[in-house]
């Protein structure tokens, strides 16, 4: 039955869900604490919306919100999911928060979490697998076909840039200040199955592909792709995988209402694709990894070196009539107002930690932020 | 060269010192090596071979020569044993204090009772009970360390840890001052400049600390300084004053966890530090070992071993639900409280020294009782801390 790749499922267009990857915290000192298994179970003994989920370690957890047809239904359900963590959270003593990746924590000392699926991946990857200890948002917006999941795949990465700056939560790694704005993504980058889809453009072709990489040994399932965005057959949606975990669950409600808009109008508009897009493609994700909103974007298209900054804000003009239509333009102005004020995550963890200098203190904030916003 | 050698017929505390960290250290990883045993264990038997029981290479005036490491040792043990104590978690969870009622009071409830009906007078008995009802942090902390144990039994054995001691303590220093026969009106005096006393010392001390925080920063290592300071500063100032050293460290431990408003204070994990003094204590508790109770008392020693065995468990059954504990943690729980600090041999000691005979016999007994919860208490804890998976094994 797994061996084949599902069919692509039907569904409503537009429609959006999230999952965020979340951090446990210890109270005392603020590093990772090993508590997902008891806290789940602690969880799942609670009336929840959405699901909640194991992660790769035993300090993550995933919230996996319904299917939403609008920004206020999800953002309602985000709160409620929030709440209840952070009820759960305060019982159990233990901290939850947002961002990309832990400040200090020291990968060595992760202990993954005890199902067949994250045992057979830590002995595929060995020490890969708790360095993956990293906190992203993954999107998922709804479409008709396979073919449009392939056409919205490849049109799309030219805006992930855009994502990484908006999301970007993780300015501390291993001790240590990055400089980047987006330190998880290089995580990622080690993964052999990490980067971009092939340029197919149409759901056979695809399945070509996926039938000869199952063929060849090399994955098991979809899920064995850990690109930055990814068709999601089962859910008849493709999955933004490249965002960080926001430090709020609005953050993360704007950023899926975002890629819902951006969906609308590209399969509205239908921008011609061009491969030329990789051609820049890891340049630009560096760069906005790097620099946040201060990063230069280069568009290969039309040969121009352009601030990311711009680009977001040129692009939140593009989609004013979708915010219109979907009943979000608030979103466009958290958007507008984030990029003119260079403030996304990133910036808000430096300046706590130049506040309290200690980075335990600023985990303490984060969890407060989680909680409190 | 015979001028710069001489050989006395006293060793010196500083070898001595030595020579304990590398006998512990070699039992220590006997110890490990054999699977199920704790390193803690492997300490402890050192000891009792190089004591006075055995071998009689440390003896009892040697032993006060290292009194200096003992002391430090302790001092930290308890001023970290206060930082676990988080009111917080007591208020969104009331489960905890329920059970630590339940498991401190029975406990005290049945070593009393078992006590007094063995003809030991009332006062003594319940100075007795009061240590009885203790959970040894040091063996806690270390078994905890030692296996890199994390998760919610551990969290969990370490607050109700300090909820124990701190009902020993208290019930202790009040209770001690009845032993001396004074007017009532002095008597109340002694216990409340004893009780409150060393409270107040502790936050004094704490006020101290926060200020030259303030100054210093939060550098780990300045940190680690200033808390090492704190805490040799209040085990003197306690000891100048008459007051209890143990509640004094506790209270600044506590005040560290929860006062700490501002954020001036991090957390400084004691590491290595610790682990030099972790095994000098437990060679040293080796050392004091005597198993002659066991055959004095045999009887008197094997009741109180079950009743406090049964009471802490039980009486974290009873209230497990509260806490939404599943079975198998209320188990783990339960068992992981079960060694006795060789804390209590110093509690023993004041005893004896205030009443020699009527001391004899209970430092008798509750020597013995600390003998056997020193072997088996470590195996305890280390088992519940496997079985309920939070102790990092290997391929974890």
């Amino acid at each position: 039955m797994m061996n084949v790749l599902p069919a692509f499922k039907e569904n409503p267009a537009f429609t959006i869900g999230v999952e965020l990857e979340l951090q446990l915290v210890n109270l005392q000192d603020f590093n990772l604490a090993m508590e997902a298994k008891d806290f789940l179970r602690r969880l799942s003994e609670t009336v929840h919306p959405g699901e909640i989920k194991p992660e790769i370690t035993l300090a993550m957890i995933e919230l996996n919100s319904s299917v939403h047809a609008s920004y206020q239904s999800l953002m309602t359900e985000l709160r409620a999911m929030k709440s209840i963590v952070a009820e759960e959270a305060a019982r159990s003593h233990i901290g939850i928060c947002g961002g990309g990746a832990h400040p200090f924590q020291k990968w060595k000392e992760q202990r993954i979490f005890p199902i067949e699926r994250f045992t057979h991946i830590s002995e595929q990857y060995g020490y890969l697998a708790k360095q993956f200890t990293v906190f992203g948002q993954h999107i998922h917006v709804a479409c008709h076909q396979g073919d449009d999941a392939l056409y919205l795949c490849h049109a799309l990465a030219r805006y992930l840039p855009q994502f990484i700056a908006l999301s970007a939560a993780s300015p501390f790694h291993q001790g240590v200040d990055t400089s980047f704005d987006c330190s998880r993504l290089t995580v990622i980058s080690a993964f052999p199955l990490s980067g971009t889809p092939p340029w197919v453009l149409t759901w056979k072709e695809f399945s070509d592909y996926y039938d000869k990489m199952m063929t060849l040994g090399i994955i098991k399932s979809m899920k064995d792709f850990y690109w930055d965005i990814r068709p999601k057959p089962e859910f008849g949606t493709i999955e933004l995988r490249i965002c960080d975990t926001p430090l709020t669950v609005e953050k993360a409600a704007d950023l899926a209402a975002y890629a819902q808009m951006l969906v609308h109008w590209l399969l509205d508009t239908r921008p011609v694709l061009s491969r030329e897009i990789y051609l820049t493609y890891l340049f630009n994700r560096f760069n906005a990894s790097r620099y946040g909103f201060d990063a230069i974007f280069i568009d290969p298209l039309r040969r121009k070196h352009i601030p990311l900054l711009d680009d977001i804000l040129h692009t939140c003009q593009q989609l004013e009539p979708y915010a219109k239509q979907l009943d979000c333009k608030i979103v466009l102005e958290h958007i507008k107002k984030a990029a003119n004020r260079r403030e996304n995550d990133a910036a808000w963890l430096r300046k706590q930690h130049t506040l309290f200098h200690s980075l335990a203190d600023t985990v303490r904030s984060q969890t407060e932020r989680w909680s409190r916003e | 060269m015979h001028l710069l050698f001489h050989p006395t017929s006293h060793a010196n505390p500083i070898a001595l010192f030595g020579l304990t960290l590398l006998l512990g250290l070699i039992g220590g990883e006997l110890a490990a090596r054999s699977y199920f045993l704790p390193r803690i264990t492997g300490y402890i038997i050192v000891g009792f071979l190089v004591g006075p029981s055995v071998f009689n290479m440390v003896t009892p005036s040697l032993l006060a020569g290292a009194r200096i490491f003992i002391e430090i040792s302790l001092g930290l043990i308890l001023f970290d044993l206060g930082r676990h104590l988080d009111f917080t978690w007591l208020r969104h969870d009331r489960g905890i204090m329920l059970m630590s009622i339940a498991e401190s009071s029975l406990t005290f409830i049945l070593a009393l009772s078992i006590l007094f009906a063995f003809q030991i007078p009332l006062l003594y008995a319940a100075l007795a009970a009061s240590i009885i009802a203790t959970t040894s942090p040091a063996v806690v902390m270390m078994v905890a360390d030692d296996l890199n144990s994390k998760g919610p039994v551990t969290r969990r054995t370490l607050i109700l840890t300090s909820l124990n001691n701190l009902f020993g303590l208290v019930t202790f220093t009040i209770l001690l001052p009845f032993l001396r026969t004074t007017p009532p009106h002095i008597l109340i005096e002694s216990i409340v400049y004893r009780l409150i006393g060393s409270i107040l010392l502790g936050i004094a001390i704490f006020l101290l600390v926060l200020g030259i925080a303030y100054l210093i920063g939060k550098r780990k290592e300045n940190q680690f300084i200033l808390f090492i300071g704190s805490v040799m500063f209040a085990i003197g100032g306690a000891v100048m004053l008459n007051l209890s050293s143990m509640l004094t460290l506790f209270t600044l431990g506590v005040a560290a966890r929860n006062f700490n408003y501002k954020y001036l204070l991090t957390e400084v994990d004691f590491g290595w530090l610790a682990k030099l003094f972790f095994i000098l204590l437990f060679v040293i508790t080796g050392a004091h070992i005597q198993l002659n109770g066991l055959w004095q008392a045999t009887g008197i020693v094997l009741l109180i071993l079950c009743a406090r065995m049964l009471a802490k468990i039980s009486g974290i059954w009873l209230f497990a639900k509260y806490s939404r504990l599943t079975n198998q943690q209320a188990w783990a729980l339960g068992s992981a409280l079960t060694p006795m600090a060789g804390l209590a041999i110093g509690m023993s000691n004041i005893i004896f020294d205030l009443a020699p005979n009527l001391g004899y016999q209970l430092m008798t007994i509750i020597t013995t009782i600390v003998a056997i919860l020193t072997i088996i208490g470590p195996i305890a804890t280390q088992l519940a801390f496997i079985k309920s998976e939070e102790a990092l094994l290997q391929n974890s």
